[in-house]
């Protein structure tokens, strides 16, 4: 669906994306994943042609864009807003309009997202007079009340409860497998590992990592442990045994130094600590995450990175 | 352009319902008319009641006189006459103060409405004091100082022995009737008044609509940015296309105030048979009107666009009003001189050729090459402004903090 080649843009002072290439097919989940201020929003904003990229392609099943293509685009902004004064359906309904869906139809589809949603009730109300999270939702139905090929969903799950974080899951996966194309970007690795077919991590400018998840992490290999524990967990920090770790209150997700065997890993800090759950396995996410931007220390990262 | 219309639709119809719009829409006509009506319909209203008008007549000729002067000129609906002169005595003493404290406290306490002050040598000079709370009541004092003219001519021609009624009749005033004559000779009477105010009030509603529905485009293009819809509506639809829109629908707006307006004048002047600026004239004010609106509606996009606080939106619009106040601090001396050289190179500056030519046209209606040429100039640069809008709306609505500096945008016009 959508080829990004080498696409590059500067701004006065900085190089906010620097040769990037991405793809995202239809019927896959692409995850956008990198640091704050690393050309994720920049790079989302030419895909969707706001700005132009200074150099590079992009290109929409071999096309280059144009005005046709835009109404096939879905787009939810990371930093939430609609105008506050305006009734939720007519927001609706504006939004469903600028991309070419006349009002009957518009109204159909608005009230199937609103039932969805549990909103229905509150067509008429303005988008001021609504929680947070249910200006959310409203926003994330003007983002895909035209049925686009191509969606782009910055950080959709922030400031959601948890049952609608899983409304919002399900409509994910919908959308997949009725073959749209599905770009997730987010700094949440586990919601990131639970829904990708594919990542793609983005580092001051560039691509870092990409692949499909499942090779990207079996390229990481399995010497990675994870524990769940009671005791000092700062016994683990300068432990011998690992090369890198991750420290949370009762719960540590460990990189085997080489040629360690986890087995004796365990005999070893079980007399240290008192463990209730030990699992060898690929690194998250998360690990990765951490590993390739290189904020990863040896400790003291662990509540910001979590 | 679906998409332009489709943002023209939607703001149209969100900011008709704004408040802000509302109390414009139906507050402006009223101020027009209050601060135009009121005014002469207080001046010209009669009284109902005699007024009483205190005198201090040094020399005690001078009393009779102007009561019958003031009474054979001015009277009331009923006959009575609008003005009773009420004789202040001087006291025992003869002191001159003593008389006119007690004539100021008449005033004060309202027993009358002032007080003349005639001295002994008002012949050799001239000069009467008029003493009132109300000093600026011009249909009072020019009243007072028609009889006193009378009286004191009558006067001086009896001392030297000229019948009065001969003065009378050689010094009789002129009436000036000012007749305006327009292009198919027709006579229309009008008075300097009438014609002020209608070029007046047009270039008022003018100047209040612009502002109104610009500083409504402002705060819009504001919340959009404030909120990021910005970005949804970029991604939706092309820049120049929701610029067009908002242009479109802020026209629309202005169309809709304008044609209000415009309803609630005719039926004002029939039902109180003001004359109006001819038909013919209207709609070549409604040309200027809406192309005027169209420009400034480029330049607020172009000016709203970079900002991203209120404090600056405030600032900003802060220098447009200025802008738009100069043809309304100019009105009277282009009224004074429709034609002159100045009135006419200001019409050739696309910021005021709309509210000069809304100026002009009611008095005198300016050459078919100067409104030719004129109206080219406008559309003209109308087109230009919505091109510089465009460029500094593209590349600044997507930029928040530090507004940039007019050489910034400057750059950003000329770069391609």
């Amino acid at each position: 669906m959508l080829t990004a080649i080498d696409v590059r843009k500067e701004f006065a002072t900085v190089v906010a994306v620097d040769g990037v290439s991405l793809e995202a097919n239809r019927g896959e989940i692409l995850g956008l994943l990198g640091p704050n201020g690393a050309g994720k929003t920049t790079s989302i904003r030419m895909i969707l042609n706001i700005i132009q990229p200074d150099s590079g392609k992009i290109l929409f099943d071999g096309k280059p864009f144009s005005e046709e293509i835009r109404d096939h685009l879905g787009y939810l902004p990371e930093e939430r807003g609609l105008y506050r004064k305006n009734k939720l359906l007519n927001t609706i309904l504006y939004f469903a309009s600028l991309k070419g869906i006349d009002t009957a139809e518009g109204k159909r589809r608005a009230y199937k997202w609103l039932e969805r949603f549990d909103l229905l009730t509150a067509y008429d109300r303005k988008i001021e007079e609504l929680s947070k999270g249910n200006q959310q939702k409203v926003q994330f139905i003007t983002s895909i009340i035209h049925e686009p090929d191509l969606v782009i969903l910055d950080e959709p799950f922030s400031g959601l409860d948890p049952v609608n974080q899983i409304i919002l899951k399900d409509i994910m996966l919908e959308m997949k497998h009725q073959g749209k194309a599905v770009i997730f970007s987010t700094h949440q690795m586990d919601q990131a590992e639970k829904l990708c077919d594919k990542i793609c991590l983005i580092n001051k400018g560039k691509v870092v990592l990409e692949g499909a998840l499942a090779d990207v992490k079996s390229s990481y290999g399995s010497n990675t442990v994870r524990i769940e524990f009671d005791g000092d967990p700062n016994i683990l920090s300068t432990h011998p045994a690992f090369s890198a770790v991750q420290l949370y209150d009762n719960y540590a997700e460990l990189v085997l130094a080489n040629s360690i065997k986890p087995h004796i890993v365990l005999r070893d800090i079980s007399q240290l600590l008192d463990i209730r759950k030990f699992e060898n396995t690929e690194p998250s996410l998360n690990a990765i995450f951490l590993k390739m931007v290189g904020t990863e220390k040896r400790d003291g990262q662990a509540k910001e990175a979590r | 352009m679906k998409k332009a219309f489709a943002v023209a639709k939607w703001e149209y119809i969100e900011k008709i319902k704004s408040k802000s719009f509302l109390i414009s829409l139906f507050l402006t006509p009223l101020i027009m008319v209050g601060a135009g009506i009121i005014p002469s319909l207080m001046m010209s209203r009669p009284d109902t009641e005699s007024i009483v008008i205190g005198i201090i007549d040094e020399s005690g000729n001078y009393e009779a006189p102007l009561a019958k002067a003031l009474e054979s000129r001015y009277k009331l609906a009923n006959g009575q006459p609008n003005y009773l002169l009420r004789q202040i005595p001087f006291g025992y003493t003869n002191d001159f103060e003593e008389v006119k404290q007690r004539a100021d406290k008449m005033v004060i306490d309202e027993m009358i409405e002032g007080y003349l002050i005639l001295k002994t040598n008002i012949l050799a000079d001239s000069i009467v004091d008029y003493r009132s709370k109300n000093a600026g009541n011009i249909k009072i004092t020019s009243r007072l100082e028609r009889a006193l003219k009378d009286v004191i001519m009558e006067k001086k021609a009896t001392e030297r022995g000229i019948n009065p009624s001969i003065v009378k009749e050689i010094t009789a005033t002129v009436d000036l009737k000012t007749i305006k004559l327009t292009k198919g000779g027709k006579e229309e009477e009008g008075g300097f008044e009438k014609i002020f105010m209608s070029s007046y009030i047009f270039m008022m509603m003018m100047f209040f609509l612009i502002m109104t529905s610009g500083q409504l485009l402002v705060r819009s293009m504001l919340e959009e940015k404030s909120n990021r819809v910005v970005e949804v509506l970029m991604s939706s639809s092309p820049a120049n296309h929701l610029m067009a829109g908002k242009i479109l629908g802020l026209s629309a707006l202005g169309l809709t105030q304008i044609g209000f307006w415009a309803l609630i004048g005719i039926i004002a002047s029939l039902k109180f048979s003001v004359t109006m600026i001819p038909l013919a004239g209207a709609a070549l004010l409604l040309v200027y009107f809406i192309l005027g609106y169209i420009f400034y509606a480029a330049i607020f996009v172009a000016a709203g666009a970079p900002l991203s606080t209120e404090q600056e939106a405030q600032q900003v619009t802060g220098y447009l009003v200025i802008i738009l106040i100069i043809p309304i601090m100019l009105t009277i001396m282009i009224i004074q001189n429709p034609d002159s050289t100045l009135s006419k190179i200001l019409s050739y500056i696309p910021f005021l050729t709309a509210s000069m030519m809304a100026v002009r046209i009611p008095i005198q209606m300016p050459s078919t090459l100067e409104i030719i040429s004129t109206i080219i100039l406008l559309v003209i640069s109308s087109i230009v402004a919505i091109w510089v809008a465009g460029k500094i709306f593209r590349t600044t609505i997507l930029s928040y903090g530090k507004r940039p500096s007019i050489k910034e945008l400057w750059l950003l016009v000329k770069s391609k």
